[in-house]
């Protein structure tokens, strides 16, 4: 009987603590700067290097480029540039390849959708996600 | 190396080959013109070609040669690690039988080629004469790899420091079969250095059970068991450790692709009751007399063995 | 004379005992189980067989999706694989900030077993205590690597990132944390006699079995044999630390209870010393070529991760894909001899044996 005894005694110890647990969708999760969260891309940046898409575990990245239309500058620019958040893993490896870090993580996780088509990223929905942005990106 | 890899290398060599016969052959005429020089006495044989006087041709076919043994110190540095695949060895006999081939070729047109018109032909038996050299060099170099293949094998940089156990091992296995069982045994020094014995497949289960009973060997611990898809041939490996000698033996056995079967070891060691139903579901592998063989990931309706090398997904639905 | 008849019982694929999607058939005569099957593969992915199909870098990933609760080691283990390969030099503060975060794993994962063992045993607070616990060192592993579970930490040659300012201070501030809250959960569990009644004489193998059976990890430990990969065959550093292996004689759960218990308090030791030795700067990322190509030829290295003795096999042809990769996983090995343990076991001891084993599914499945 005495186990049991001592085993109540430390959770007696354990009533009087600091609550720990998270108010959650009420208030914010407080996250560390490195989280992976889904990616904001930065469509002036990219130069059109394929390194993401090739990099990407799970073939998630879709994209294409154009020719600049400034014709005296060289190289291309972004036309279209999707993610399949289906299947993406946020493994973090794109913005790792990323020499102008064209791509980022930001601190959002939240991807709760109703229809699974709605999980297709286009350009535009990337570059609009703007807030809760990483700011160490490169290691 | 796959064989396309190697086909590549031989094609690369080749072509290297000919343009060093073409430039010996563009020196030789530039060198013509200027002495004005009549047709010299053709070789009679391929070694007559490195004495002849022609000093300009020797050191085309010098460096011609150079040219070969480094292509094949860099083959058979290819090759390293490769000594336990047949291929490795059948590729070398077909090389060489390209080479003789070649030669032989080589003299039939110089026989020809002295038949003909001799005023005319002097250019004709010259370029004959260097694709003979050529041929010789090819020669010379394939007998190169081959040496070098046997010097790689016979002086390792350093010997292993778990040498002597498999050394060991090995007059273990002596004493107990009179014929050899093993197909090969080398230390692998890319696995930290463990032992690694390759068994022919019908001495497979008996050595197994010698492994596990014999108080020299005493591997009463099987680490890993799983198969591979090598395309030419399936392979087991199975790591051993023994906590009594604090030695680990990596045992190895290859098969037939098309109809890999091979005994169950899961009565010697119970552990491997699952990894061999793995290997049979993942691979296709049959293993006799085992307790209970299924298909243990994928379920008995699945069709095809995926990490079969030739695997095509099959849906229904599709 | 009752007169009894066999009956068959399905337990899972779905029940929160399991674990995960693990499937048990078992024929039961009254209370007694006289025969159990289980059956596995629900969770089966293809790891190996996708893996053939990426760099290495992309296979680390999915590394992380095999044993999720101790996702450090599974990094770790395809890394070591590939670098012992081709005998790379790893820096040393990579190699501290390895062993601190693959420490750190392992303790995070013995507190998710204690709670959901003892949580299967029907005690239910001790899985909030685990939990709150857990919940730290899952933000201090956050912190580093930006993963809560799925780590993605560990790269070929190194580590992603170097500890962020301050970060080692609270891996230092933890550990005496943890060591007062370990002392209250023998206070809370350790000496509960329902619970000693419950694990004691419970699903007891010898240790030839274990051998046999080729278990590893605590499930071989609490037979009595002093086996930990991190001392008989040290890989990383481990030879620098003092600590010991945990054993116990008796071979069954409680056994098993007390080496898990016994090993967060020994790598809070490895944690101690290897946060005191932390070098103050260096690189975390040694000299790798661009493109990752292990030479022509295979390997098999194994470590210690907490459910067991976690191997890795690599066949390469010298290109950026590996032709072969496979896993040697011990949640795998160390289930095969459920079936065993389970015979003429009384129904209610079913899951308390099942638990004791400590498996994780998505390491079982693959």
């Amino acid at each position: 009987m005495f186990g049991l005894a001592k085993g109540l005694k430390y959770t007696l110890k354990n009533m009087t603590r600091k609550k720990l647990t998270y108010d959650y969708p009420n208030e914010p999760l407080p996250l560390p700067d490195r989280f992976r969260g889904i990616q904001k891309f930065y469509p002036e940046k990219c130069i059109v290097c394929n390194q993401c898409a090739n990099i990407c575990p799970t073939d998630c990245i879709t994209l294409t480029g154009k020719k600049h239309p400034d014709s005296s500058k060289r190289g291309k620019i972004i036309d279209t540039y999707d993610i399949n958040f289906e299947i993406c893993i946020l493994c973090d490896l794109c913005t790792e390849v990323c020499p102008t870090e064209a791509i980022i993580m930001t601190n959002q996780f939240e991807l709760a959708e109703y229809s699974r088509d709605e999980l297709f990223k286009d350009l535009v929905w990337l570059d609009e996600n703007d807030t809760q942005l990483r700011r160490e990106n490169k290691a | 190396m796959s064989e396309k890899d190697k086909e590549q290398l031989k094609k690369e060599a080749a072509e290297k080959a000919r343009a060093a016969a073409q430039r010996k052959r563009e020196e030789r005429e530039k060198k013509k013109e200027k002495s004005n020089d009549s047709a010299s006495e053709m070789p009679q044989t391929t070694e007559d070609v490195t004495s002849n006087q022609d000093l300009e041709k020797q050191k085309a076919a010098a460096a011609a040669k150079a040219k070969a043994a480094a292509l094949a110190k860099k083959k058979a540095k290819e090759a390293e690690g490769t000594e336990t695949e047949p291929t490795a060895n059948q590729d070398l006999e077909k090389q060489k039988a390209i080479a003789i081939a070649k030669a032989k070729a080589a003299a039939a047109a110089k026989r020809k080629a002295k038949n003909a018109n001799e005023n005319g032909d002097s250019e004709k038996a010259k370029a004959i004469a260097a694709a003979k050299a050529k041929a010789a060099a090819a020669a010379k170099a394939k007998g190169k790899i081959t040496q070098a293949k046997e010097t790689e094998v016979s002086e390792p940089i350093t010997p292993s420091p778990q040498q002597p156990i498999l050394d060991r091992y090995l007059n273990i296995v002596k004493e107990h079969y009179k014929d050899d069982i093993l197909e090969d045994s080398y230390i692998n020094r890319m696995s930290k250095h463990v032992p690694t014995i390759v068994v022919k497949l019908e001495h497979y289960y008996s050595l197994a059970l010698l492994f596990k009973q014999h108080s020299g060997l005493h591997f009463e611990f099987l680490s890993e068991l799983h198969g591979t898809d090598f395309e030419t041939y399936m392979e087991i490996y199975v790591h051993l450790y023994s906590f009594k000698n604090k030695q680990s033996v990596a045992l190895k056995v290859k098969m037939d692709r098309e109809n890999p079967r091979v005994d169950s070891i899961a009565s010697i060691w119970p552990g491997a009751n699952w990894p061999e139903c793995e290997a049979y579901d993942l691979l296709g592998i049959q293993f006799t007399n085992h307790p209970d063989l299924h298909r243990i990931m994928l379920g008995e309706d699945w069709v095809g063995h995926p990490l079969r090398k030739d695997y095509e997904p099959y849906d229904v639905e599709v | 004379m009752i007169r009894t008849e066999e009956m068959l019982l399905n337990v899972g694929p779905q029940h929160p005992s399991t674990h995960g999607v693990f499937r048990l058939v078992i024929k039961i005569d009254g209370e007694m189980i006289i025969d159990a099957k289980p059956v596995i593969g629900y969770l089966h992915r293809g790891t190996e067989k996708i893996a053939e199909n990426l760099q290495y870098t992309q296979i680390i990933p999915y590394t992380d999706r095999l044993d999720y609760l101790a996702a450090m080691t599974n990094n770790y283990v395809l890394c070591h694989a590939v670098e012992t390969m081709m005998e790379l030099e790893i820096p040393e503060r990579a190699e501290y900030l390895r062993i601190i975060t693959m420490e750190l794993g392992r303790i995070a994962s013995h507190l998710v077993w204690w709670g959901t063992y003892l949580l299967d045993l029907g005690a239910t607070s001790p899985f909030l205590y685990a939990f709150r616990e857990r919940e730290m060192i899952i933000n201090l592993l956050n912190e580093i690597s930006g993963g809560r579970l799925t780590f993605n930490y560990m790269r070929v040659g190194g580590v992603k990132w170097d500890a962020p300012d301050g970060w080692i201070e609270k891996v230092k501030a933890f550990i005496p944390y943890m060591r007062e809250q370990l002392a209250g959960y023998g206070d809370l569990v350790t000496g509960n006699e329902i619970f000693l009644n419950r694990v004691k004489g419970i699903g007891q193998y010898t240790k030839e079995e274990a051998m046999d059976y080729s278990l590893s990890g605590a499930n071989l430990r609490c037979t009595g044999l002093a086996w930990d990969l991190r001392k008989n065959e040290p890989y990383s550093i481990y030879d620098r630390f003092s600590f010991e292996i945990c054993t116990a004689d008796t071979g069954d759960a409680w056994g098993r209870y007390q080496v898990r218990i016994q090993e967060i308090e020994q790598s809070l030791r490895i944690l101690e010393q290897a946060v005191e030795q932390f070098p103050e700067t260096g690189e975390v990322m040694g000299k790798v070529p661009k493109v990752i190509k292990p030479p022509k030829g295979e390997t098999f290295v194994r470590i210690e991760s907490p459910r067991g003795e976690i191997g890795c096999y690599i066949a390469s042809e010298g290109k950026k894909e590996p032709y072969r990769l496979k896993f040697r996983r011990p949640s795998f090995y160390n289930l095969q001899i459920l079936p065993k343990l389970l015979v003429g076991q009384n129904m209610a001891n079913l899951i308390a044996i099942l638990g004791a084993i400590d498996i994780v599914l998505g390491e079982v499945d693959g």
